[in-house]
């Protein structure tokens, strides 16, 4: 017989046998739930499927129960929606396992490391190159210049070094994106105007075009690239490379116009009118002073960069060089000035080594090069005698740490001393000149919203003019959300999703080899692969690029030291993407996690425990579908589990029909080979 | 003068642990006379307890009793000293019905049963048809005694109703409150009387199998069952008209969560004790598929009782919210711990200090329900005993368990303790219980070492109430009471923990430093040597970090000069 | 089947009596060891996993072999409130077992339970089922030593 029941006050029918979930279904309304099998006898452990009896004001699982004659259930109210959450924070809060690789969470623009890892090490560079381009449009610039953060969270830093990951990306790029076009949908009829050609300029360019939206680039340098190409020196990244990655966003249909500067040549509110949206991504081009008596007299890092870049690296022997400032951009000019011919670079900066902003790896060349470091030095004058420059200093000592956590600089006093020299280079930093008319906020930035790219009205920013000066690969992960955000206003099409949920079993910082999950049998224990640099006499006196590209060999003998940390059901966990839908959160409760035990002794199949929510689906599924029991659940409670009898690996006579796997809801049984 | 013709001695489980057997095998050596060991009359802080009983029909009670040759002799010749009389204040609020042979008879004589009354019920309900037996039931207004409080005639009734005979009655002898006793000592004194109980529930729902599922640390109880229903057997007292009643013990093996009735069936299959989704319900599908019906021990003690004395007369004890007496086990910080019978509606002030003896000066709260109940506090211990009296508290009857809980006792350690129990107990099933009692505890963990915050006790209430909302069975809809009830009342104490990292009660061991009085220590080095970790100093220095505030030495310090004080702070 | 565990034949082979063929095994041999559950599993007629399932859901069963005097500290609530966990930091100043331990001479194995329902003489423990009541550090130090030296 049929009952007559109600949905959320909507009058439904239940067929005999159906329960309050299945009636729901039939009715348009998904519930959520991890434990439902239908092939099974009911497990009702998740509790992710919740309802309520309005007039009893009880939490029903709606996968098991079935509805009564005019019972009012409710199944969208807000107190309903939040157990379920709660139930998701629960499970969540004992998941052991990693959503995503540690690489591509720490990674700015999210690229998918380990999978343009793995094709790149089994020699597919294309798929490579692809997977790259979904998330980085500049792959051969990023592969050269990144500080990579990838590596950085690389948990082969766990005694020992990180994958070599950038220069994957560096290979594949070479190798293959010369040939390599995008498959571009047709031109919707949407124009938006993007000044800036930098990398956040170019890749909101990209994005854009790649969504079916024409793009038009204003650069107001001669050519594009932005500080990719007048501020990273030509040993870093020859102009060359920059000018064949360039030319494809031309092929892709992108237009430029060269010589047009926001404010000048250009008017917003003329783009405005013209264009059906605007990114800004104008960088940020003005140097910050030495602050100190005399600054004017020291010529800026990036004005000192870009002169000798604009002159095909061609310029006059700048003698001795001060550079004052320990970032990048200050190891770029100390390694330029020594290229140029100068016979003595002395990098001066206020705290020690350990406090440089620079990547440890530019140092160290630069150290190489033969530039000298003066530590826990601070200028505090500059003055011009007898043609020469003086600048003169005094040491310092560091205090306790200030807001960023480093060590705050406090002078030594009577330490002042003096260093001559003929060039004084101030590589302190950038900011933004925001263009007339936008709002800035109180650094100088662009301001923008809660989406870090969106301005006004169908106006958005990206880059360094909003997050004041950055690597490349945030800038173009910036580009790539604002053209998102520009897409989804003019096309109404949805934002692409974005993974919200990340479970980690933790930073390689605090966990030990043990504790790791590898699945493939086949990892290396082999050191990193070296580079190969040009000699060092070589280096010192021309701009040639300093290290080759990895070969094809070493990439794929590389490839075989990633423990492909992220979780093999990544796309497909019920777990992950119901925890994402009901806006869950990986650290609403605080709590021990299921233990890191898991079993890969046979071949095929993958026991990982961390990540069992203990519906026990796998057991019955094996039990009453497989007829097998090769499965079952032990001990109880918070360490209940579950396991075959004693432990042992999964017996020949599991004929690895895959059922279990198929029923788990999240990544605890899978197959070891990951596709 | 009168002359001793026997002896009873208490042999219950609590006579035992207090040393009865050393003290029968003294009496055994002083005496000829017949000496009847007896189950438990409820005064577990006298036993060993032993009753001379005299020509007269009278007799004289000894409690306390040591293993002596001395001791025995002074109550042979009816000594005046360790004379036990029940406290004149217990004997005015008592009343004695469901427990009125435990401790008199003999456990495992048969005849001794049936003399006093025993299977009486059981022939009425024989002359009865099944339908009036359950008539009978409902107008006695009894209310299961296991928990839940439902009306008893109503469930029989929902398993009378089932066609045919195959179907099985199970009493729930799975007692696993820590801290309750009530179902114990019924077992191991009046073994028959549940089993009187059980068999009129045959009789009158139709059921042809009777199962007893006992915790297996009960021998005792266990023992005695099994000896009962032999004699059952022997005397074909299982045997109606038209059927033959099977009767038998299944052994529990450690599991709390088997309380629960899907639970408590499927570990009678033989499966791991995990509750399903109902419906079906036991009476449509339980034990082996087949209609079945679960009652509690003490709820099969009082059936014989109704029928004896009929519905309506059973039905005058006791109040709106519960009918008949109920007993409690009575323990914790109180002068008199043991087995009580009251009428339903007796106020906690009655139970707890008049009969428990409690000094009102240092009670704090007391907890019912065990780790399923809460606690009430001091201020509110007019209220009457009853389901709904207490529901309405936050706390709950549950099978009868009271804690006496003092004022030297930390309301969030107990609160610790009790979500330690059922966060280990949880089956593992429902989400909601098995990981959220674990946040629960691991937060409780933190506030006691002086490690939690205020937003914890806000986490503690949301997430307890969404666990209660959230889980299959009782265990994890009860679980969070303990720590919602001492929230509601004792917040205070939550927020001292956590603001000022201070424990009143000085419990806390990570709040509390351990001092030694100078000015009242005599330098006896008693302390010293008694340190299981060398943490006192030559000079009577206590080092706090080598001290595992296990309080060897306060309770071996004849000046009692040794104190816990709070963390940091100096005597 | 095991021949040693011919004993199982005295209860009737049927899937049911499971828990009760465990508690003989238990009973007999003081744990249940993995030949027990793989015969338990054939006798009973159930999966080897389905029983060891059922074996490490209940607390009533070891797996390891207990020590020749078992020691049952209960943590009901009385007992706790009485000072459970003071018989148990006695417990490991003296025999440096926890819970769950068996002493390396095999001698004393330790485990809590939930409750010997002898609230009324609280703190309690067990040594092979034996009660002892209203322990004190020196009165527990005591009957440790008269095990030790049976």
């Amino acid at each position: 017989m049929n009952i007559e029941f109600f949905l959320d006050g909507k009058a439904v029918t239940a067929e005999p046998g159906q329960t309050i979930m299945d009636v729901a279904k039939a009715n348009g309304i998904t519930i959520p739930g991890l434990c439902g099998e239908k092939r099974i006898s009911k497990t009702t452990s998740c509790f992710v499927c919740v309802v309520r009896d309005k007039k009893t004001g009880k939490f029903l699982p709606s996968c098991s129960a079935r509805p009564t004659p005019g019972q009012d259930i409710e199944v969208t109210h807000p107190e309903v929606l939040e157990m379920r959450r709660t139930a998701l924070n629960l499970l969540l809060s004992e998941h052991n396992g990693d959503c995503e690789a540690p690489c591509t969470i720490a990674c700015p623009a999210h690229a998918a490391v380990e999978e343009y890892v793995r094709a790149a090490a089994n020699g597919d560079f294309t798929e490579a190159l692809r997977i790259i381009k979904e998330r980085i449009p500049m792959p051969m610039t990023i592969g050269r210049v990144c500080p990579r953060f990838c590596e950085k969270q690389c948990r082969r830093n766990i005694g020992g070094e990180p994958v070599a990951i950038n220069e994957f990306k560096r290979l594949a790029a070479d190798k293959c994106f010369d040939t390599f076009m995008e498959e571009l949908p047709a031109l919707s009829g949407k124009q938006v105007a993007v000044i800036g050609g930098g990398p956040a300029g170019l890749a909101a360019a990209y994005y854009l075009r790649r969504l079916g939206i024409a793009a038009t680039v204003f650069e107001m340098m001669p050519k594009a690239g932005g500080m990719t190409r007048y501020g990273i020196p030509e040993y870093r990244l020859p102009k060359t490379i920059l000018d064949r990655e360039i030319s494809h966003f031309s092929k892709m249909g992108i237009q430029f116009e060269f010589g047009k500067k926001l404010g000048d040549d250009l008017q917003l509110s003329d783009l405005q009118k013209k264009f059906d949206a605007v990114i800004t991504a104008v960088g940020c081009w003005q140097a910050s002073g030495m602050r100190c008596e005399g600054e004017e007299l020291a010529v800026s890092g990036i004005d000192f960069l870009r002169e000798v870049i604009e002159n095909d690296c061609v310029a006059a022997n700048p003698g001795k060089v001060l550079v004052v400032g320990g970032g990048n951009t200050a190891m770029d000019c100390l390694r330029t000035s020594v290229r140029l011919g100068s016979p003595e670079v002395i990098c001066i900066y206020r705290r020690s080594e350990a406090e440089m902003p620079a990547e440890k790896i530019e140092i160290h060349e630069a150290k190489e090069e033969g530039v000298k470091f003066q530590f826990l030095t601070a200028p505090v004058k500059l003055e011009k005698r007898n043609g020469k420059l003086v600048l003169t200093c005094q040491k310092m000592v560091l205090g306790e740490p200030d807001a960023s956590g480093r060590r705050k600089p406090v002078p030594e006093a009577g330490s002042d001393f003096e260093i001559e020299a003929d060039t004084v280079i101030a590589a302190i930093g950038q900011k933004t000149a925001a263009p007339a008319g936008l709002p800035v906020d109180r650094y100088g930035c662009l301001d923008t919203q809660d989406d870090h790219v969106t301005v006004g009205e169908k106006l958005y920013a990206a880059g360094d003019c909003v997050s004041g000066a950055a690597t490349v690969v945030e800038a173009v992960a910036s580009g790539r959300r604002a053209a998102l955000a520009a897409a989804r206003d003019l096309l109404g099409a949805p934002m692409p999703k974005e993974e919200t949920i990340f479970v980690s079993r933790g930073n390689w910082q605090d966990l030990t080899r043990d504790e790791l999950v590898v699945l493939r049998d086949d990892l290396s224990e082999a050191p990193r692969e070296k580079l190969n640099y040009i000699p060092l006499a070589e280096r010192k006196t021309s701009f040639k690029e300093v290290c080759a590209t990895m070969t094809p060999e070493q990439i794929a003998a590389e490839g075989k030291r990633c423990i492909e940390c992220s979780c093999s059901d990544k796309h497909d966990c019920k777990l992950r993407k119901f925890a994402e839908e009901a806006g869950c959160s990986t650290d609403a409760y605080a709590g021990v996690r299921q233990p890191a035990v898991y079993d890969v002794r046979h071949p095929e199949i993958i026991q990982d425990r961390g990540k069992c929510i203990k519906c026990g689906v796998c057991v019955k599924i094996c039990k009453e579908v497989v007829n097998k029991s090769l499965l079952s659940l032990q001990k109880r409670g918070f360490k209940s589990c579950v396991s075959t009898a004693f432990g042992a690996a999964l017996p020949d006579s599991c004929r690895e029909c895959g059922e279990c796997i198929n029923a788990c809801p999240t990544g605890a049984l899978d197959w070891r080979k990951k596709r | 003068m009168s002359k001793i013709v026997s002896f009873k001695i208490g042999l219950a489980s609590c006579g035992i642990a207090a040393g009865g057997e050393a003290v029968l095998a003294e009496l055994k050596k002083a005496t000829t006379l017949p000496i009847v060991e007896v189950g438990c009359i409820g005064h577990c802080y006298a036993e060993p307890l032993i009753e001379a009983c005299l020509d007269d029909g009278s007799s004289v009670m000894y409690g306390n009793v040591q293993p002596t040759a001395k001791a025995i002799e002074n109550i042979l010749s009816l000594g005046e000293t360790g004379r036990f009389a029940v406290p004149a204040a217990r004997k005015s609020k008592e009343l004695v019905k469901v427990l009125a042979l435990a401790g008199r008879i003999s456990p495992v004589d048969f005849d001794d049963y049936t003399a006093n009354g025993g299977y009486e019920g059981l022939k009425k309900a024989l002359t009865m048809k099944p339908e009036e037996v359950i008539e009978e039931v409902k107008i006695s207004g009894l209310r299961g005694r296991g928990g839940g409080g439902f009306p008893t005639g109503m469930k029989w009734g929902f398993l009378a109703a089932k066609p045919g005979f195959d179907k099985t009655v199970i009493c729930n002898a799975d007692e696993g409150d820590p801290g309750a006793f009530m179902d114990r000592s019924l077992m191991e004194s009046v073994p028959h009387q549940v089993l009187e109980g059980m068999l009129i529930a045959a009789y009158a729902t139709g059921a042809s199998r009777l199962i007893i599922y006992c915790r297996a640390e009960y021998p005792m109880a266990i023992k005695h069952l099994k000896i009962a229903i032999e004699q059952i057997y022997a005397h074909k007292i299982n045997v109606f008209s038209d059927r033959e009643i099977e009767i038998f013990i299944k052994e529990g093996a450690g599991a709390f969560v088997c309380g629960e009735e899907t639970a408590l069936i499927a570990s009678l299959e033989g499966q791991r004790g995990m509750p399903r989704f109902r419906p079906p319900f036991p009476t449509d599908s339980g034990y082996q598929g087949k209609p079945t019906m679960i009652n509690n021990v003490e709820t099969f003690g009082n059936i014989p009782l109704i029928l004896r004395e009929s519905g309506s007369e059973f039905a005058k004890i006791g109040s709106e919210g519960g009918r008949g007496t109920k007993l409690f086990a009575l323990a914790g910080d109180l002068q008199y711990p043991g087995l009580v019978e009251v009428p339903m509606g007796t106020t906690l002030r009655e139970i707890v200090f008049e009969i428990g003896g409690a000094d009102p000066e240092h009670v704090k709260a007391v907890q019912t329900g065990g780790p399923s109940g809460g606690c009430i506090p001091v201020e509110m211990f007019d209220t009457p005993v009853d389901y709904d009296s207490l529901r309405s508290l936050g706390a709950i009857m549950g099978s009868g368990g009271l804690i006496v809980i003092g004022k030297d006792r930390c309301m969030v350690e107990t609160a610790r303790y009790f979500l330690d129990f059922t966060h280990r107990e949880s089956c593992g099933k429902c989400t909601f219980c098995r990981v959220g009692t674990t946040r629960m505890f691991e937060i409780l963990e933190r506030i006691v070492a002086g490690k939690g915050t205020e937003a914890d006790l806000d986490t503690l209430e949301d997430l307890g109430k969404k666990i209660k909302a959230g889980s299959l069975c009782g265990l994890g809809q009860t679980a969070p009471n303990p720590v919602l009830a001492t929230l509601r009342y004792y917040r205070h104490e939550y927020l001292e923990h956590v603001n000022e990292n201070k424990c009143r009660a000085m419990q806390c061991n990570a709040l509390v430093d351990v001092q030694l009085d100078k000015s009242k220590c005599v330098k006896c080095k008693i302390c010293i040597k008694t340190c299981p970790v060398a943490a006192i100093s030559d000079d009577f220095v206590i080092d706090p970090a080598a001290c595992t505030r296990c309080n060897s030495c306060l309770d071996s310090c004849p000046k009692k000069a040794i104190h816990r004080v709070a963390k940091g702070e100096t005597l | 089947m095991k021949k040693e565990h011919d004993f199982l034949k005295t209860i009737a082979p049927e899937p049911g009596n499971l828990i009760k063929g465990l508690q003989l095994l238990q009973a007999t041999e003081g744990y249940i060891s993995d030949d027990g559950i793989r015969d338990a599993a054939e006798y009973f007629g159930r999966p080897v996993a389905d029983v060891e399932g059922v074996v490490s859901f209940y607390a009533q069963f070891k797996r390891v072999k207990p020590g020749k005097y078992q020691i049952a500290v209960c943590d009901g609530t009385a007992c706790h409130l009485k000072g459970a966990p003071l018989v148990h930091e006695w417990l490991y100043q003296d025999l440096k077992l926890k819970p769950g331990e068996t002493s390396a001479d095999g001698m004393f194995s330790l485990e809590t339970v939930a409750c010997l329902g002898c609230c009324s003489l609280a703190p309690v423990m067990s040594v092979n089922g034996r009660v002892h009541a209203k322990l004190e550090r020196k009165s527990m130090m005591k009957i440790l030593k008269e095990y030790a030296e049976k």
